[in-house]
């Protein structure tokens, strides 16, 4: 076994110099002979029929190339998750503000945006619904009246209800009634942008051959191709998308996005034509996690055992399916072991944007709320908060909430760690709190491919089709480099587009280390078995007497004997197998979680409310850490994401309006207010993944909330149930002011309770 | 296609060399940088000052360059991050970026590394506190600021006193 010498080094991103340079292509930065510029028309109603739109005035200004609207290109429904209920434009009516209604090619932007002023719509305004619990009611108004002609329709839909799922174990109603103590709660969380900095951006050109290239930020290109030829109605195989670097998407990035529109000018115009949101665009024309409303009841025995969980999860969704309601199953029971439970999650439509995926959509939401519930049941029961935690918490072994055992994990290891690290349980100065909160997630699944080659020169190709999101590229790298025994520098990682590379899954969900890397060590262990065997044949030995390290192929006992693997790649030119080429396929991983615990210091201003954070320590099981500068890089940026949604972040919409569509009003964090970040990396290697890595990029955005809401109880001894924690709120807690009303209503509660059903697990997102 | 605005012309230094452009009265800097000269390295985040993700340094101060009118560099030097590099020797602000892990979408990158060496250009040995100041100007989404903020410590250390 060759001595590991490439895993565990904290190589520099591969694509850092160019980025550090300004040399790096985002999509942007691509500037075409002959190119047109796009802006889109939105509309200005939360719910309206259109009864027409006059485009003539703004076709005859002088540079405008081109408009269009719904009535010229093909009518065609897709959709983000399973039921297919948008289209590219709005066609009979507009559901929320926004909402693209016609676009227009130009030869430069100012012209563009002049002739959206010279197109004339006239709207006749319906009933608009904003709240997912007025949506809810019978008598609300409907957001798709053609729900059940949708593709995608699921029996249990109606209303404004676009999906239910449930999940349940045991008798829930027998363990209530014999548990020793029952606590309800409700938590309510805030609309929540993901803030990356690279606003959307494409360019479409058709080749001279009409093939249709799209340079375009995304992090699923294959995804997006397959969605435009839906929309286009055209073949696949006539699309590439070309995944240019990508500046930020978490998410809202993972599917078709404003691609469609230049593509459809550029079929117009036989121009190449480009579009760049602006700022207020990525929220008015890109959905970002909508509120929800989260009811949790809990049975606990005497001794601190948790008998029992119910759960009712409400999802505004927005005005078509987005992202986050299986979230309300998957994560209700928290990563503890309770033997009865019923949970239940809605996705709700309003006319609003709809809500897009945003790093693990919304188990941030569900885990605020389990984690701030998990400390008020120990406050209450007099048990230390983090001896309950340890005491309920999922060992390996106990059932997993999807079905399946809970493999080994390093979650133990993390409440040691923390507490070791933080200091628990401590006497804090005055003002000073300290919280706790323990996170769990999955790594990801997924279609996965690779293939892998060895140059003449001994050099290494490796060829995959993921998009580098995380700093992916050079851990993936890292794994060809030790599977092979080459030095990191021998391998080079392929720039690809969707015509070079062979279908993978997007670069979401936290798959990519732990499924394309896979893919990735198989491909380069298919390689190395295929120079094995070639050496094995012209050395005249067994292959099992051959060893691959060092850049050479040798004999395990007589290391003289062997070859570069530069010349086996050239003596397989002429061989019976031809080049070495090692590939890789495969579509799901076994189930390896990932448990993350925070604990937060902070210090609360009794006059103004404000909250500083004193200390931030977390412990993550990473299983084994590749590169572990890249996963603290992680770690650490998923943390300060969760730190602005326990703070500062609010997208706040009154009637279906985004009030504040600007980074002057919607705040993400800055570098004075956050403190150095304490990691402590756990590892415990999974069965399966590349050298036992698990996933890594989302679980440290989801404890923040509420590690900082229970440090807040501990600091001045109020309980914040609703995000974002303000100062505001905080104040008039102090002052012992009625906060606004959180809880459910209890007759839509007796009404929203039902019996428990088979579960349906929906895709990632 | 002749524009309707009238263009004024603009001369200014950038990265050393001399540039004569025409522009129209509106537009700005960043804008200028990228569209006309295709000096892409300096992005466009907000277009409104509040990213930073457009920063260069501008007579030896950092500044938003989506808020800097083209016409108001007439006669003044600009820096961009493609001016730092020598040849392929990377500046050491750059060269700390990558090694220690400051890097991550690489978006806000060259207004981070403008920005620091804005702040380094007039305090050449700060303390952790003034760097997050310094950058407190900067919205990064992906790093948390943690490896950012080391990086541009050890970028100080590495540097000599009168910063280039």
């Amino acid at each position: 076994m060759a001595e590991e010498k490439v895993l565990g080094r904290n190589f520099p991103r591969v694509d850092a110099a160019d980025k550090v340079s300004g040399r790096s292509q985002y999509a942007g930065d691509v500037y075409l002979t002959g190119m047109l510029m796009c802006k889109i028309l939105k509309s200005t109603r939360s719910h309206a029929r259109i009864l027409s739109i006059d485009t003539s005035k703004a076709e005859r200004l002088p540079g405008v190339r081109a408009v269009i609207t719904g009535q010229d290109i093909p009518d065609v429904h897709f959709g983000s998750g399973a039921v297919k209920d948008r289209r590219v434009f709005a066609l009979e009516k507009v559901r929320y503000v926004g909402e693209p209604l016609a676009a227009v090619a130009a030869v430069d932007e100012m012209t563009a945006l002049e002739a959206l002023d010279l197109i004339h719509v006239e709207y006749e305004d319906l009933p608009a619904v904003a709240d997912p619990i007025e949506a809810l009611k019978p008598a609300a108004p409907l957001v798709h009246e053609d729900l059940p002609r949708y593709e995608g329709y699921a029996a249990g839909m109606g209303g404004n209800v676009c999906t239910i799922l449930d999940s349940a174990r045991g008798d829930v109603d027998k363990a209530f009634a014999q548990a020793d103590h029952v606590f309800e709660d409700t938590f309510r969380s805030q609309g929540i942008n993901q803030g990356y900095l690279e606003p959307m951006a494409c360019v479409a050109n058709i080749d001279p051959s009409g093939r249709i290239s799209v340079w375009t930020s995304t992090q699923g290109p294959y995804q997006v191709r397959a969605a435009l030829a839906a929309v286009l109605r055209m073949p696949m195989a006539r699309i590439r998308i070309i995944p240019m670097e990508l500046g930020g998407g978490f998410g809202a990035k993972l599917r078709l996005c404003l691609e469609p529109y230049p593509v459809f000018l550029s079929l117009k115009t036989g121009r190449p034509v480009k579009l760049i949101a602006t700022r207020e665009e990525v929220f008015t024309l890109s959905g970002f996690r909508l509120p929800t409303i989260i009811y949790l009841k809990t049975g606990v025995m005497q001794d601190g055992t948790i008998v029992a969980r119910e759960a009712i999860s409400i999802f505004d969704m927005g005005a078509y399916l987005g992202a986050g309601v299986q979230s309300g199953v998957s994560h209700t029971i928290g990563p503890y072991n309770i033997p009865n439970h019923r949970v239940r999650s809605y996705a709700v439509y309003t006319n609003k944007i709809w809500a897009g995926s945003y790093r693990a959509s919304g188990v941030a939401d569900v885990t605020f709320a389990v984690e701030s519930h998990t400390d008020i049941i120990a406050r209450k029961l007099g048990l230390d908060a983090w001896e309950f935690r340890m005491q309920n918490a999922l060992k390996e072994g106990d059932m997993a909430i999807q079905g399946g055992r809970i493999p080994r994990n390093g979650l133990r290891q993390t409440l040691e760690a923390v507490k070791e690290r933080m200091g628990w349980p401590r006497k804090s100065a005055a003002g000073h709190g300290v919280g706790l909160a323990l996170c769990q997630w999955r790594s990801g699944s997924g279609p996965s491919t690779a293939s892998i080659s060895i140059q003449e020169d001994g050099t290494v190709s490796l060829l995959t089709g993921s998009v580098d999101i995380t700093g992916t590229d050079t851990v993936l790298a890292q794994i060809a480099a030790e599977a092979l025994g080459v030095d990191m520098d021998q391998v080079v990682i392929a720039r690809r587009d969707t015509d070079l590379a062979p279908f993978t899954g997007p670069s979401g969900g936290s798959r990519i280390t732990y499924s394309q890397g896979k893919a990735v060590q198989m491909a380069a262990e298919d390689a190395k078995r295929k120079l094995i065997a070639l050496a094995a044949e012209h050395l005249q030995v067994l292959p099992a007497a051959l060893a691959c390290a060092g850049g050479r192929v040798y004999v395990a006992d007589n290391t003289e004997r062997g070859y570069a693997l530069g010349q086996v790649a050239r003596l397989s030119l002429t061989s019976k197998a031809g080049p070495i080429l090692g590939t890789a396929s495969l579509s799901a991983m076994p189930f390896a979680p990932v448990f993350n615990t925070q604990a937060v210091e902070v210090k609360v201003d009794q006059d103004t409310g404000m909250v500083r954070i004193v200390r931030f320590v977390q412990a993550q099981d990473v299983g084994v850490a590749i590169n572990p500068m890249a996963v603290e890089g992680q770690i650490e940026g998923g943390a300060v994401q969760g730190i602005g949604r326990a703070l500062s972040e609010e997208v706040v919409i009154r009637d279906g309006r985004i009030l504040n569509p600007s980074l002057t009003t919607y705040l993400m964090p800055l570098a004075p207010e956050i403190p150095a970040i304490e990691n402590v990396l756990v590892e415990v290697p999974t069965e399966e993944g590349p050298f036992g890595a698990r996933a890594v990029a989302e679980p440290p955005g989801f404890g923040p909330p509420a590690a900082i809401a229970n440090a807040i109880e501990d600091a001045v001894g109020v309980r914040i149930k609703e995000l974002p924690l303000s100062a505001d709120k905080i104040l008039r807690a102090l002052h012992g002011e009625p906060l606004p009303e959180v809880e459910l209503e209890l007759a839509l509660l007796r009404e929203l309770r039902g019996a428990g059903g088979p579960i349906q697990w929906a895709g990632s997102g | 296609m002749e524009s309707r605005i009238m263009k004024h012309s603009v001369r200014l230094t950038i990265n050393g060399e001399p540039y004569e452009l025409l522009v129209e009265p509106y537009c700005s800097l960043l804008d200028m940088l990228r569209d006309q000269l295709h000096l892409t390295g300096t992005k466009k985040g907000c277009d409104e000052g509040d990213c930073g993700a457009c920063t260069v340094v501008l007579q030896g101060k950092a500044v938003t360059s989506c808020m800097v009118l083209a016409l108001d560099a007439r006669d003044r030097e600009v820096v961009t991050v493609e001016g730092l590099a020598r040849g392929d020797r990377l500046h050491p602000i750059q060269d700390a970026f990558v090694r220690y892990g400051g890097v991550q979408c690489g978006y806000c990158t060259p207004g981070l590394i403008m920005a620091a060496l804005g702040l380094l250009l007039e305090n050449p040995h700060p303390t952790e506190e003034d760097v997050r100041f310094g950058i407190g100007g900067n919205l990064c989404r992906c790093t948390g600021y943690a490896k950012v903020v080391q990086a541009i410590l050890k970028a100080a250390e590495a540097m000599p006193a009168a910063a280039s």
